[in-house]
């Protein structure tokens, strides 16, 4: 079984988003480079997924990460020493023993790591975003290129303001995933620190 | 003196910093700290690694060795010093009970 996930911008709501699979007796087998592809296989054990998330590291402390993860029964499912997000699966022992955290101060940490995460995710889309409106890309002007359309009157403006909104709609699919990819990983960054306050 | 941003020292570290008077790797920490606290404190991959990776930040624990190719840790007298100062607030406090 194969299933992408598309706008799932926080990291928390992807986490679930994949233990509701495992919880349905599947466990992943792969996750592809771009990190929004997994592949799931039927298992009879039950498994749990967490995603944690990491400052960049030098390479010996990756191998370091890595190894006692494992230890503690994680296996590593996708991830770099600078991806920031990192893919772990085990076998369900219970919940206490599923968690990646024990203690309030590296809970808090956690969450943390997320709230930058979300952040530096959002700038590149926020930037964009403020260019856009900036270039006036976002006015009616700019996506009805139908001459003189604002001037027309009666049915005759209808029938060609229907006609090029599908178009102008197209225009506008680009920068409406780049608005909304910065609202979302705001809203995951108030999400996050929300979380954080209350540990 | 502006205050060390890991005092006072959490359950975990404390635990962490006594179970380094002798030297073990991440995994051996965790068992040693589960026979301590009579299985109360059960640590977590995560925890352990923030908490090692940032007492070895500040020279309180050292890398005394390789065991395979895990790290083995060990107590710096950085870190006996900062035990010594945890345990007389400790004393205090109990004194008071």
């Amino acid at each position: 079984m194969k299933k992408t996930n598309w706008f799932r911008i926080n990291v928390l709501k992807e986490e679930q988003w994949l233990n509701g699979f495992l919880q349905q007796g599947y466990k992943i087998t792969k996750v592809t480079s771009w990190r929004s592809g997994f592949v799931f296989e039927k298992t009879s054990q039950a498994y749990v997924v967490r995603i944690d998330c990491q400052k960049a590291m030098k390479k010996e402390a990756f191998e370091e990460y890595k190894l006692m993860y494992e230890d503690f029964g994680w296996s590593y499912l996708q991830g770099s020493r600078s991806s920031g997000k990192h893919y772990w699966q085990k076998v369900s022992e219970g919940q206490e023993a599923d968690q990646l955290f024990s203690d309030r101060q590296s809970t808090k940490n956690y969450y943390k790591q997320l709230m930058n995460y979300s952040l530096m995710f959002a700038l590149p889309f926020f930037v964009l975003s403020c260019i856009l409106f900036q270039q006036g890309t976002l006015s009616p002007d700019n996506m009805y290129l139908t001459r003189g359309l604002w001037d027309m009157e009666g049915s005759l403006f209808w029938k060609a303001f229907l006609f090029e909104t599908p178009f102008a709609l197209l225009r506008l699919f680009c920068p409406l995933i780049v608005i909304g990819s910065a609202i979302l990983s705001l809203s995951a960054y108030y999400e996050y620190r929300k979380l954080q306050q209350q540990v | 003196m502006k205050k060390h941003p890991l005092l006072p020292l959490s359950e975990t570290m404390h635990y962490i910093l006594i179970a380094l008077q002798e030297p073990l790797h991440g995994y051996a920490i965790m068992q040693k700290i589960d026979e301590l606290s009579e299985g109360a404190v059960h640590l977590a991959a995560g925890t352990l690694y923030g908490a090692l990776d940032n007492m070895a930040k500040y020279d309180w624990i050292e890398q005394v060795g390789l065991e395979g190719r895990r790290k083995i840790y060990h107590i710096t007298p950085e870190g006996q010093r900062i035990l010594a100062v945890e345990k007389a607030r400790l004393v205090h406090l109990l004194s008071l009970y």
